[in-house]
């Protein structure tokens, strides 16, 4: 893996723990394989002002739909990176 | 997750509404007594959370339509539009809408949310883009997911924010769908439609909007918030329901566009349910007509609307939004809510109580829609409630005056 695309990885996963600190889970810590269904009850309100901040700070499009494959904060910024390397 | 875990999951939904006795369900309206009032556990109480914005419910030109139509042609049409074919009502009141909004094309559905259901599912499909409001009704969110369509929101109200997102859409951005409503039910707050379409047409999308609240409240004719923003002409969908205004059940959408007609032979929410009722179609026919010639409902509405809003912000209650036919009273916990609620109940007065996720900022709302039925008397019956309500309590008169 070059460092590019480790810097990518962690500046990702970064801002994904930033955006969600702000939101209670009931796991000791919030890590990449903390669920967000199960381990944080996040609404689908506070999901998709998540999601609207992610589109904002990576300058990319997130459909919800694609929200489906998305079960842990992991899968989350696998998603964002995919969208990220694929922006025009 | 099992179909027990998900019992399971329903059953802690419950408990924990039970847990701050706000639990909806336990609302039981033994008698309805007339559009404003009904018995509940025994006692007479105010209705401020119907949606009956015109109050016709109860009008004698309905009624005596609904009955006059359910003995003609039946309690049931007993199917779809498709299999059965269409009862004439069905196809009368289409082209009243049409006419109505001066377009060539309506069509109606059997309820509100198969409207947007129904209009979506017909005119998405996978790799589509939307871009929607954030507050958006669940049934244009379940349209859209349904169809497979990728969809995204704006920020609520924001035209620059659709903006930076259709940008953002690159050349996907032609031909996609924004979708907003006008007036939303559940924090009064209306639309800046003619600056969000300006917005669509700038990117070449096509442009929807709900009224399910705002039609026959707001414009000239009463047709809603596309008329009164001036855009009627350029606005690509309108949908609407005929269960607030118009007294009754089922929906209808009307476009500018002759081939929306043409969902009739690809929408499944069309489709695949029974038409609605003749005494359902009679009744909204008749509102129909109430709503075309006796503009003077819409302004008891407003009379009503601007008396309760005046009171709560005097009593230094904290309102969502400017004035309109739905006022929120935010209130900063669920807790408090509830309490407030049932002190409501107890003073004689059913408001809606709307906690998150559908009231936003983890608050909660005691959600109140008007009614042209209301007379001055209820009004100050419901702010004399709402004083007696709040006392001794973090939301005292006054303490929240701002």
């Amino acid at each position: 893996m070059s460092n590019q695309t480790q810097d990518l990885d962690q500046e990702i996963m970064q801002t994904v723990l930033t955006h969600l600190a702000r939101f209670p889970t009931k796991s000791e810590e919030l890590n990449a394989q903390t669920d967000l269904s199960a381990d944080m009850n996040i609404d689908s309100v506070n999901m998709m002002e998540l999601l609207m901040e992610v589109e904002d700070t990576f300058d990319v499009s997130f459909p919800l739909n694609m929200m489906a494959n998305v079960n842990t904060v992991q899968d989350l910024a696998d998603q964002i990176k995919q969208l990220v390397e694929n922006r025009p | 997750m099992s179909i027990s875990d998900r019992f399971a999951e329903l059953a802690h939904i419950r408990d924990s509404l039970g847990a701050v006795e706000a639990d909806p369900s336990r609302i039981v309206m033994e008698k309805i007594l007339s559009p404003t009032e009904a018995r509940i556990a025994g006692k007479r109480t105010i209705l401020v959370g119907t949606n009956n914005y015109l109050g016709l419910t109860f009008e004698p030109e309905l009624l005596d339509a609904a009955c006059a139509a359910m003995h003609e042609q039946g309690s049931g049409t007993t199917g779809s539009r498709m299999a059965n074919g269409s009862f004439a009502g069905h196809a009368s009141l289409e082209r009243d809408f049409a006419e109505f909004y001066g377009v060539p094309s309506a069509m109606i559905f059997s309820t509100g949310y198969q409207t947007n259901l129904g209009l979506l599912m017909g005119i998405l499909r996978p790799g589509d883009k939307v871009v929607l409001d954030s507050h958006s009704h669940a049934c244009i969110y379940d349209g859209c997911r349904i169809s497979g369509a990728d969809f995204l929101a704006f920020r609520h109200n924001d035209p620059e924010d659709l903006r930076k997102r259709l940008r953002r859409l690159g050349g996907d951005a032609e031909g996609a769908l924004v979708i907003a409503e006008g007036l939303y039910s559940m924090l009064g707050d209306i639309a800046p439609l003619a600056e969000l379409c300006a917005v669509a047409k700038e990117y070449g999308a096509w442009f929807m909007v709900d009224e399910a609240h705002s039609f026959g409240v707001y414009g000239e004719k009463g047709l809603g918030l596309c008329e009164e923003a001036g855009i009627l002409d350029q606005v690509d969908f309108i949908t609407g329901t005929f269960s607030k205004s118009l007294a009754s059940l089922g929906g209808f959408c009307v476009s500018r566009h002759p081939e929306m007609q043409l969902l009739r032979y690809g929408s499944r929410p069309y489709i695949f349910t029974a038409s609605s009722s003749p005494a359902n179609i009679a009744a909204a026919d008749a509102a129909l007509r109430a709503i075309r010639t006796r503009p003077e409902i819409k302004d008891k509405l407003w009379a009503n609307a601007n008396r309760l809003y005046d009171g709560l912000k005097g009593l230094g209650y904290e309102l969502a939004s400017t004035v309109s036919p739905v006022i929120a009273v935010r209130v900063p916990s669920k807790e408090e809510g509830a309490r407030l609620w049932n002190a409501l109940l107890d003073e004689g007065v059913y408001v809606n109580l709307v906690l998150p996720p559908a009231a936003p900022d983890s608050a909660a709302l005691l959600r109140c829609s008007l009614s042209a039925a209301h007379n001055f008397e209820q009004i100050d019956a419901i702010l004399a409630a709402f004083k007696a309500a709040s006392a001794g309590s973090d939301m005292a008169v006054g303490a929240s005056a701002q």
